[in-house]
């Protein structure tokens, strides 16, 4: 993943760079502001979230020799090491996902949405890579995923568009694109309301062009129930075969089971 | 007559009898030990797989097994017989329970907490108006620790008879806002509102769905109900938090919280209530006549 520093205003974000003491690296990723200031031994850091509406499309990567305000944290190291990488990542909760519209999978048919999650930018330092903080690139509402109040899990929240063709999936800068392929092969139809996206068991993988993808999700509905047998197809999707791994699964999957993928309702 | 003295006292410790006692405490002092470590082994062997509240409880068994066996049989050593004291441990415990109801009423309750489980060692818990983290389950009591950093003795006897609450047995929470709007506002947009505060504040999770009661008409209000839903850990910051945004997004909408108020009306045939506005009376008038 990691390969020589690059000179700024070059490469993609996600490539290490020297920050010598006294200067800050911005990194500016859709509504967040990350800014990194080297001060002798210790790495100041900041993050900001500014509203979406006034999200830059784009990433912008400038260093500059102004500090942090206020409200930074310090990590102090032993040894002062100038080099620091942003570090594309997936949530570290499941999403799930809400179509705007209502969508059906019919019995017997499969398709496949395409999904775009935050990013999540882990800030690593040092040459071994060590991790110092994780940020959402915008933090998604909490919500509960599970057939009632007393069971269930804590999730992200997100809403979608559930495109299923991918010239039309906006591509920016901050999100991750996830294809989900949807199998219903049970008798009935099958109505998307809400999907879980197995996040945390997802890698992370980059193009030369700045966009970010996932594994591909392959859920597969056998009974008329809301469980679904989830497989990750591990590598980048077909159509960005030239995308490099920028970070592995959180955790690994466990073995096939069932799982809990669609609505999850409770009355 | 030294003598005499010192001959009885070696005979007396040269006896059998001298010998039981001593094997008695050695006894006794062994079990001691043997039950304070072994009681700490199922813990250390299982680790992490114990919860605090297993891990006392099993602690506490293993440790009164071990001493009971131990006591047992130094007595036996002392020549007591096991059957004729069980006997009358059992008329004792009689009279005992007689002297002592309050105490052993609580004991009985503690056993059926401690098999029922209501709560756990680590849980926060409401007793009457007594809101805290449990600190320990024992016999007698369940001992709190309250926000303030107090610490209260709740006997169990009060547990098994009222209503307790736990506060951290579901992972998440409801959070109900009480709230009253002027009568002249519009109800659908204040939902909308309110709805777009929950939607904004990422604490407030998005499903369960906010809830939106309008629970009926106050003196001087229209009074709502707005339920929103948190993690338990992010309960307190949902509860400042939801609070701080439904007052900006209410000023900002020029929806009003109103004060409560009552009309007079002196009837129709009367005329309006006199107003006599005085002139501001100086405060050192008196000062200047005297």
């Amino acid at each position: 993943m990691a390969g020589e520093p690059a000179p700024m205003n070059q490469g993609l974000w996600w490539m290490p760079r020297h920050v010598v003491s006294g200067r800050t690296l911005r990194l500016r990723l859709g509504p967040l502001i990350i800014k990194a200031h080297r001060s002798g031994s210790e790495w100041l850091l900041s993050a900001e979230e500014v509203d979406e509406t006034e999200a830059v499309p784009g990433v912008m990567l400038e260093m500059s020799d102004e500090r942090p305000d206020d409200k930074y944290v310090r990590y102090a190291c032993r040894d002062p090491q100038d080099r620091i990488a942003f570090r594309p990542m997936l949530a570290d909760r499941p999403m799930v996902v809400r179509p705007r519209q209502a969508v059906f999978v019919l019995p017997g048919e499969e398709t496949i949405f395409y999904i775009s999650t935050p990013v999540w930018v882990g800030v690593v330092a040092g040459e071994n890579d060590q991790l110092l903080r994780e940020i959402p690139a915008s933090r998604p509402s909490d919500t509960w995923f599970g057939p009632s109040t007393r069971t269930g899990e804590i999730c992200y929240a997100a809403r979608t568009q559930a495109r299923n063709v991918l010239a039309e999936v906006p591509m920016r800068a901050y999100r991750v694109v996830t294809a989900l392929r949807v199998e219903n092969r049970a008798d009935s139809p099958l109505p998307v309301e809400k999907l879980s996206l197995p996040a945390p068991l997802l890698s992370t993988w980059g193009r030369e062009d700045g966009s970010l993808w996932s594994d591909t999700v392959h859920l597969q509905r056998v009974t008329d129930s809301d469980m679904a047998a989830i497989r990750v197809e591990p590598g980048p999707p077909s159509y960005a075969s030239d995308a490099t791994l920028l970070a592995g699964p959180r955790m690994q999957a466990g073995k096939g089971g069932l799982v809990r993928a669609f609505s999850g309702f409770f009355t | 007559m030294e003598n005499a003295l010192v001959d009885s006292l070696m005979a007396f410790f040269t006896s059998e009898r001298a010998l039981a006692i001593v094997r008695a405490i050695v006894l006794l002092a062994a079990g001691l030990m043997v039950a304070a470590i072994v009681s700490r082994l199922p813990q250390r062997l299982m680790g992490k797989r114990f919860t605090p509240h297993q891990a006392m409880l099993t602690r506490r068994l293993v440790y009164y097994v071990i001493l009971a066996l131990f006591i047992a049989s130094a007595l036996r050593e002392l020549g007591f017989s096991l059957g004729v004291l069980l006997g009358a441990a059992g008329v004792l415990s009689v009279a005992i329970g007689f002297a002592s109801q309050t105490s052993a009423s609580n004991l009985i309750s503690g056993l059926f907490l401690i098999g029922e489980r209501p709560f756990e060692i680590g849980d926060l818990i409401r007793v009457g108006t007594t809101t805290g983290e449990v600190l320990s389950i024992d016999l007698l009591s369940v001992k709190l620790r309250t926000f303030d950093n107090l610490y209260v003795r709740i006997p169990n006897e009060q547990l098994i008879k009222g209503e307790v609450t736990t506060l951290t047995r579901f992972p998440i929470r409801r959070f109900d806002l009480k709230i009253r709007v002027a009568r002249k506002e519009d109800i659908g947009r204040v939902r909308e509102v309110l709805m777009d505060v929950a939607d904004r504040n990422p604490l407030c999770l998005d499903e369960p769905r906010p809830l939106f009661i309008f629970t009926g008409f106050g003196e001087s209000s229209l009074d709502i109900q707005f339920s929103a839903w948190a993690t338990r850990e992010n309960y307190l910051d949902l509860l400042n938090s939801l609070q701080e945004d439904v007052k900006r997004a209410f000023d900002a909408a020029g929806i009003e919280i109103p004060f409560p108020h009552r009309a007079l009306y002196a009837g129709e045939e009367t005329r309006p209530f006199p107003v006599i506005v005085h002139s501001v009376i100086p405060p050192d008038s008196d000062s200047g006549k005297a």
